[in-house]
């Protein structure tokens, strides 16, 4: 149960590190919507996944 | 324009569009590193934090929390536990501060009777920091600062505000509805994270609830005669400035808020209802030996109508909102915005109450006599909380404890 949980646990950070590395990757590399704009959206919808994936908040 | 357009563009312009795009890119990302750095300042120095504290030369062992159920060693649960043996017969107490990380007062209180104890029969058990996971978070929406600062004879002594539940960089995911075992009641989704809704615990539970079962096995196997569990409460909560106990200690309850009452200070004191699940005034009264009391106070930094949450108001408790709710009759405790409630206050109510209902524990039951001594309400509001609390850079190190 104890060991479940944690797996369950880590999962979040494991799946908070894949979409920080997923909107790093969009954001150097896609096909659509190359604008300005759009990269200021990608950079800042990064912080809150690294920061989780970091254990900082 | 599509990437296809872009390339297209920069093989035009010879590569040097694809090298201002990339540069563009790599700075908004260097700025939104820059923001963690600099957004998170607070959250990361909350996180790291130790407080100190200089124990009196009473203190005869310290053991992590751990020491009574290893299910919680290596997390941040582990509490120190503090124990400050006589070695007279006699009964035991333990001190469970924290709990609640956002009502500072609490572990303010444990602190001072650390630095400032002396036994003479039975033992105290502290534990100044019941949940070290929530004073290491902030409340979110709350905006207020992570730390407050106490001044002392020899300078300032900081110690962390915190949240009322375990951070969720310790427990996550919540769960829909937190069932509370072994009642199986339903609960608030948040209550799988606060520890005073987690109690006896279990030891295959969640990290609070396996907490909450280290400090019931503690209990159980020191023989503990009373558990004070030490809290504050917003004013417009009915336990506000209340014991509230389990029926076994009703009694002395009874008697130690009429003591109180007459020679000190307003207490109130409320038998706890049995259908209210996972609180120590009700879980530790029923799955061990030990008597239950709770003990609040009024803080209106934690009222929701207040102005803003600041040092100043965690500190000194006035506020012109709380002296509105006050003169309509809102509040459930006396509220003079030119007194407020200040911490001196708050610590000093609860360092006189936990040593009036140790002494009615003696009166009621002579072999659990416990004879230790602290500071009191009278030498709180006269010289205030930073004159008990000790310079630890000139202290004994033996006696200095980062906790």
């Amino acid at each position: 149960m104890i060991l479940l949980q944690e797996i369950i646990h880590q999962l979040y950070f494991l799946m908070s590190a894949a979409v920080a590395v997923l909107l790093v990757g969009r954001l150097f590399r896609r096909k659509t919507r190359p604008g300005l704009a759009y990269d200021i959206v990608y950079a800042y919808a990064l912080i809150p996944f690294v920061l989780r994936a970091l254990h900082i908040k | 324009m599509s990437q296809a357009q872009g390339e297209r563009r920069a093989a035009a312009t010879g590569g040097s569009g694809a090298r201002r795009l990339l540069a563009r890119r790599l700075g908004l990302l260097a700025a939104a590193f820059l923001l963690m750095i600099v957004g998170t300042r607070d959250i990361r120095a909350l996180r790291a934090d130790r407080e100190t504290v200089v124990v009196s030369e009473a203190l005869t062992r310290r053991v992590p929390l751990s020491t009574y159920f290893d299910g919680i060693r290596g997390t941040l649960m582990d509490a120190p536990v503090f124990l400050f043996d006589s070695g007279v017969p006699g009964g035991s107490v333990l001190i469970l501060a924290g709990t609640h990380a956002y009502e500072p007062a609490s572990p303010v209180m444990a602190y001072v009777v650390m630095e400032n104890i002396a036994v003479t029969k039975g033992r105290v058990f502290v534990i100044p920091r019941a949940n070290p996971s929530a004073s290491r978070l902030g409340m979110l929406g709350n905006a207020y600062p992570p730390f407050f600062r106490v001044k002392t004879p020899w300078g300032e002594k900081r110690y962390r505000i915190g949240d009322r539940e375990t951070h969720p960089l310790e427990q996550w995911p919540d769960p829909f509805t937190f069932v509370h075992y072994p009642s199986r009641q339903n609960l608030a989704y948040q209550d799988s994270r606060n520890m005073n809704r987690t109690f006896p615990g279990r030891p295959d539970g969640n990290l609070t609830e396996r907490a909450s079962y280290a400090v019931s096995e503690l209990i159980r196997r020191e023989r503990i005669d009373m558990t004070i569990d030490v809290h504050e409460a917003s004013m417009g909560y009915p336990v506000v400035s209340t014991y509230v106990c389990h029926e076994r200690a009703e009694d002395m309850c009874m008697m130690a808020a009429m003591v109180l009452s007459a020679e000190q200070f307003p207490m109130k004191t409320e038998t706890s209802p049995k259908s209210l699940r996972g609180l120590t005034h009700r879980e530790v009264g029923d799955y061990t030996q030990s008597f239950a009391v709770l003990m609040e106070t009024p803080e209106p930094f934690i009222d929701k109508f207040v102005g803003p949450m600041t040092e100043e108001l965690m500190l000194t408790g006035r506020d012109e909102f709380m002296q509105t709710a006050a003169d309509r009759g809102l509040l459930y405790a006396d509220y003079d915005i030119k007194t407020g409630a200040t911490l001196d206050y708050r610590v000093g109510r609860h360092l006189a109450g936990a040593a009036e209902v140790i002494r009615q524990m003696g009166e009621f039951h002579p072999e659990k006599r416990i004879e230790a001594s602290w500071p009191g309400y009278a030498d709180i509001m006269k010289h205030g909380v930073g004159f008990y609390l000790h310079d630890p850079s000139k202290a004994d190190a033996r006696r200095v404890f980062v906790n």
